[in-house]
């Protein structure tokens, strides 16, 4: 049964390769497609994404923490804040670097 | 009552007060950076600077709100807002920042920079506490 899972995944693998290699094969100076937006796109998803996540997480644990111990507040309202504002500029890092290579 | 009771009040009242000298330092920082923005790329950069670090100053105000308003839910304190309008004022965060960014790749393409470089201005208020922090500590303990 485990074998069988381990061949799924390596099949999968492959065929996403099998896909990535022509695509990668299309380069060059002339006719071929700018995969830098498409980079940038898939980035930003992915910061996007896991800063959601990791948003979605801190509040999740204050919110537990502040139902647990509302004596707490103050300390953990202040850590969610400065929390959630340096979650946020991370996606924002994101969009600045991908601004930059993308000009 | 101990001898380290009142100090440790003091800590704590120290650090309450950190959300208020964020907002201080985002204020302090805003024209001094707008000025040397001004002097080393022009006014157009000092201009792009000054509205990021406003947009960024209303994300972090508002942000401030909506934590406020998750904590009054989760301590279930009277003083209750209507989910939607918690929810409105998160998002409306990104419409605002997204309303800014076009109106200023449309007006002045070259203040663009200084735009994004604005919207950083929570973190510089952040390592300014950060210090400010350290050196509280580092002379209580003496």
């Amino acid at each position: 049964m485990r074998t069988l899972s381990t061949l799924k995944y390596l099949f999968m693998a492959l065929s996403v390769m099998s896909f990535a290699t022509p695509l990668l094969a299309q380069g060059g100076t002339t006719g071929g497609f700018d995969v830098v937006p498409i980079a940038a796109g898939f980035s930003m998803a992915i910061a996007s994404g896991l800063c959601a996540l990791g948003q979605g997480k801190a509040t999740a644990g204050a919110a537990e923490a502040l139902a647990r111990n509302p004596g707490a507040r103050a300390g953990i309202q202040l850590a969610l804040i400065l929390g959630l504002a340096l979650i946020e500029s991370l996606a924002l890092y994101t969009f600045v670097i991908i601004f930059v290579k993308v000009k | 009552m101990t001898a380290g009771e009142p100090v440790f009040q003091d800590g704590e009242a120290f650090y309450s007060e950190a959300l208020h000298r964020i907002s201080r330092n985002m204020l302090i920082v805003v024209p001094l950076l707008a000025c040397a923005a001004w002097w080393k790329f022009g006014w157009r950069v000092a201009i792009g600077l000054a509205a990021g670090c406003s947009i960024a100053y209303l994300n972090f105000h508002w942000l401030k709100r909506v934590v406020t308003a998750l904590a009054d839910r989760a301590t279930q304190t009277q003083r209750k807002q209507s989910s939607a309008g918690v929810v409105l004022r998160f998002l409306l965060r990104y419409l605002l920042m997204a309303f800014a960014a076009y109106v200023m790749i449309k007006r002045w393409p070259g203040s663009l920079n200084g735009l994004l470089a604005g919207l950083f201005l929570p973190v510089a208020a952040v390592l300014w506490e950060a210090a400010h922090e350290l050196v509280f500590s580092a002379t209580r303990e003496r």
